[in-house]
């Protein structure tokens, strides 16, 4: 009787065990992690639904994530189960990774992409990804031309980014105001934060590079903005080389700038920042490009005007990328394919603009032959019809590399919206003409501005009882 | 004769277990970091460039200042309401105290929001008033962890003794000074334990009210962000080393007490 039983529960368990393995032979599992509230969940109100055309209309039913199973297996046959999972800094990101959490596709931001490159950790992109032949390939066929050459010039330690990783969304480092306190001129320079007249009443991103970059713009003002400067022929890489300076002359100055800083902000604030736009609390803040637009939306809804600007010394141009981790997906082709077929389905345009109106960023492809990009910024802020103060805002450098072409691609837009959301989702070309990809500190450097950040923010002793 | 498998002493096994694994394991993790480098090579380096840097010392001495103001205040203000609700004569005593500790069930980042929105309406602009803010709304967090201690220990201490020392000729402030708080002091002690530690560490509370100075937490949090586990490990292991001295100094006043009363 016992041996029996025992025989049946073996069986059993060989049946379980054989059952797992086959359906592991069939299934691939994708292991997904990515930001925070950064992919469109479905569930829209039917009133939300994007009415771009008469037979282009855009809904988010379910998730995108749902979506892609379903149309995993449409295209390729195949079943693809995702585990999605998320994060809330790109160093919470990497801690999670080398502890040990396995990973087959992440999307962190440009400098933890060197990073993780340095570190040996990626997997480049396959051939047939870089495919514009292929129907499915929505990624390189819809990829904006502007991001195309950001990322080919892009090199980091002697290889392009475009190898390793797939771009995602991109924006700008910039200044949301209020027009009532601050003027533009004044929201054009990062300086607006040294400004006693708004003594404790901006806020600076409490995260040491978004401060770093702010601070070393105002460190070199007086160089990145001079005639000869401004006129080279190289400006925007001479620009790149100074606004990326880590030497420790430089780290010394930006840690006299921050502490002034510290001194005349509200305060350094890790998320309250868009909150308090709104309510008021503090009338500058110094925010991407993406949070900018939804801080502007709910200002909106209060009937409440603020602005997005990008300083004139220069933005810091990001990017947050899908990047394959050899230590989830090794060997495994299957896999592979599932997660460059993953990038490819958010790259559709229709997805990414469902992606674009859920989160507020801004996605990097412009669709290529297809319109919808394109027709989506169109219906999201052009000017209604009645409607008098209207101006033409050019947003054809991401759209095509073809400078005749960009006629084509003009918004008839209220004029607010060239200090506003539009702004901050397609600023306008002579932005990214000053606008800086901020690379990987080096290891060494990396040590010494943690050191300076930490220097900025403790309680020093000596200071207070005036010894130094 | 029959041969015991089971032993009373394997209850206690589960327990044992459950202190290896998730109290002295990691305390060992964070002595190890802490006094190796990078490396893995043993160095003291870390504790030496702590005490070092004036930035440093400095967060330490203000993360002590901020814990000792919050501690007394809320000695101060939960030591007489305790008294009250446990010795005053109330219908509903246990209702009454429900009020004070009710705050304790709510998530205490709600309840600074809410207070940070009482204080920008009476302050005007908050970062005025970061240092008096940041005590305000530490006191108002930790109240509840000092009075319900107090309360317990009132609540116990019997009656007869205070009448005993009226009986004895002393007035309504000597009883209270000589045999209401020497025989309390169990209960303040572990208010304070309660309230001090948690005060040096709690930087959710001042970031919430834009303190922008760092606290010890603060400090290992930063450490921690740039991967730095070394310093943010041993700064855990400073914080530690004043648990067991505060523990030490407590347990030798209480002992010393005792003995004095003999």
């Amino acid at each position: 009787m016992k041996r029996g039983k025992l025989l049946i529960a073996a069986a059993a368990l060989a049946g379980l065990l054989s059952g797992c393995s086959q359906k592991d032979s069939e299934d691939v599992v994708l292991r997904i992690s990515n930001w925070e509230e950064y992919i469109d969940l479905g569930g829209w109100g039917d009133d939300e639904a994007i009415d771009l055309d008469d037979d282009l209309v855009i809904f988010g039913e379910n998730s995108l994530v749902e979506d892609f199973e379903n149309w995993y297996y449409e295209t390729y046959g195949l079943i693809v189960k995702v585990e999605y999972s998320t994060f809330g800094t790109n160093e919470e990101l990497y801690n999670q990774i080398t502890i040990g959490d396995v990973y087959d596709l992440v999307c962190p931001s440009e400098y933890m992409i060197m990073k993780m490159m340095r570190e040996d950790m990626l997997l480049p992109y396959s051939e047939e990804f870089k495919d514009d032949t292929i129907e499915e390939n929505y990624y390189a066929r819809g990829l904006s031309p502007f991001i195309r050459n950001t990322f080919e010039e892009l090199n980091f330690e002697g290889e392009s980014i475009a190898k390793y990783a797939a771009g995602y969304m991109w924006g700008t480092l910039g200044i949301v105001y209020n027009p009532e306190e601050i003027t533009e001129e004044e929201a054009s320079t990062w300086k607006l934060f040294l400004d006693e007249d708004h003594f404790k009443r901006m806020t600076v991103k409490d995260s040491v590079r978004d401060a770093y970059f702010a601070a070393a713009a105002l460190c070199y003002y007086d160089e990145i903005t001079s005639e000869e400067f401004l006129s080279s022929d190289d400006y925007l890489e001479k620009l790149t080389e100074v606004l990326n300076r880590t030497d420790s002359a430089t780290v010394e100055k930006v840690e006299d700038i921050l502490s002034a800083i510290r001194k005349n902000a509200y305060s350094f604030e890790t998320d309250s920042g868009k909150a308090d736009m709104v309510t008021g609390k503090v009338i500058a803040n110094q925010q991407w490009s993406g949070d900018a637009v939804y801080t502007l939306d709910q200002a909106e809804e209060d009937d409440y005007e603020l602005c997005y600007s990008c300083p004139e010394e220069g933005t810091n141009m990001w990017f947050d990328g899908w990047v394959m981790l050899k230590s989830g997906i090794s060997q495994d082709a299957r896999k592979r394919h599932a997660a460059e077929a993953f990038v490819n389905f958010v790259s559709k345009p229709e997805n990414a603009v469902r992606n674009m109106y859920y989160i507020g960023y801004t996605s990097v492809i412009s669709g290529g032959d297809d319109e919808t990009i394109f027709l989506y910024a169109d219906w999201n802020y052009s000017a209604e019809e009645d409607e008098e103060d209207v101006v033409d805002y050019e947003i054809g450098y991401f759209f095509s590399d073809d400078e005749e072409e960009w006629e084509d691609y003009v918004i008839t837009c209220p004029e607010s919206q060239t200090r506003r959301q539009l702004y901050a989702q397609y600023p306008p070309h002579s932005v990214m003409e000053r606008s800086v990809v901020m690379a990987c500190f080096p290891e060494e450097d990396n040590t010494r501005i943690n050191r300076m950040w930490t220097n900025v923010r403790c309680f020093d002793i000596l200071e207070f009882f005036g010894i130094k | 004769m029959k041969i015991k498998i089971f032993d009373r002493k394997m209850l206690a096994l589960p327990y044992a277990l459950f202190m290896v694994l998730f109290v002295v394991f990691p305390l060992l993790v964070i002595l190890y970091y802490g006094f190796t480098d990078g490396s893995g090579h043993v160095s003291f380096d870390n504790l030496v460039n702590f005490f070092q840097s004036s930035k440093t010392v400095g967060t330490l001495l203000y993360s002590l200042f901020i814990a000792v103001i919050v501690t007394a205040v809320c000695l101060l203000i939960a030591y007489p309401v305790a008294y009250i609700l446990a010795k005053g004569e109330y219908a509903r005593k246990h209702a009454f105290l429900l009020v004070f500790v009710l705050p304790m069930w709510i998530n205490f980042t709600l309840r600074i929001t809410a207070m940070k929105e009482i204080l920008n309406v009476l302050e005007g602009n908050l970062a005025y008033y970061p240092f008096f803010n940041t005590i305000l709304c530490m006191v108002y967090d930790f109240l509840p962890f000092m009075i319900m201690p107090l309360f317990n220990s009132l609540t116990k201490l019997d009656n007869s003794l205070m009448e005993a020392g009226a009986d004895l000729g002393a007035n309504k402030w000597q009883t209270v000074f000589k045999v209401v708080i020497p025989l309390t002091i169990p209960g303040i002690v572990s208010g304070i334990t309660m309230v001090f530690l948690p005060a040096m560490t709690n930087y959710v509370v001042l970031d919430m009210v834009y303190n922008s100075t760092y606290i010890m937490g603060s400090l290992i949090g930063s450490y921690f962000s740039s991967y730095d586990w070394n310093n943010g490990s041993l700064i855990s292991a400073i914080l530690l080393m004043f648990i067991g001295l505060f523990t030490i100094i407590t347990d030798r006043l209480m002992s010393t007490d005792e003995t004095g009363r003999r």
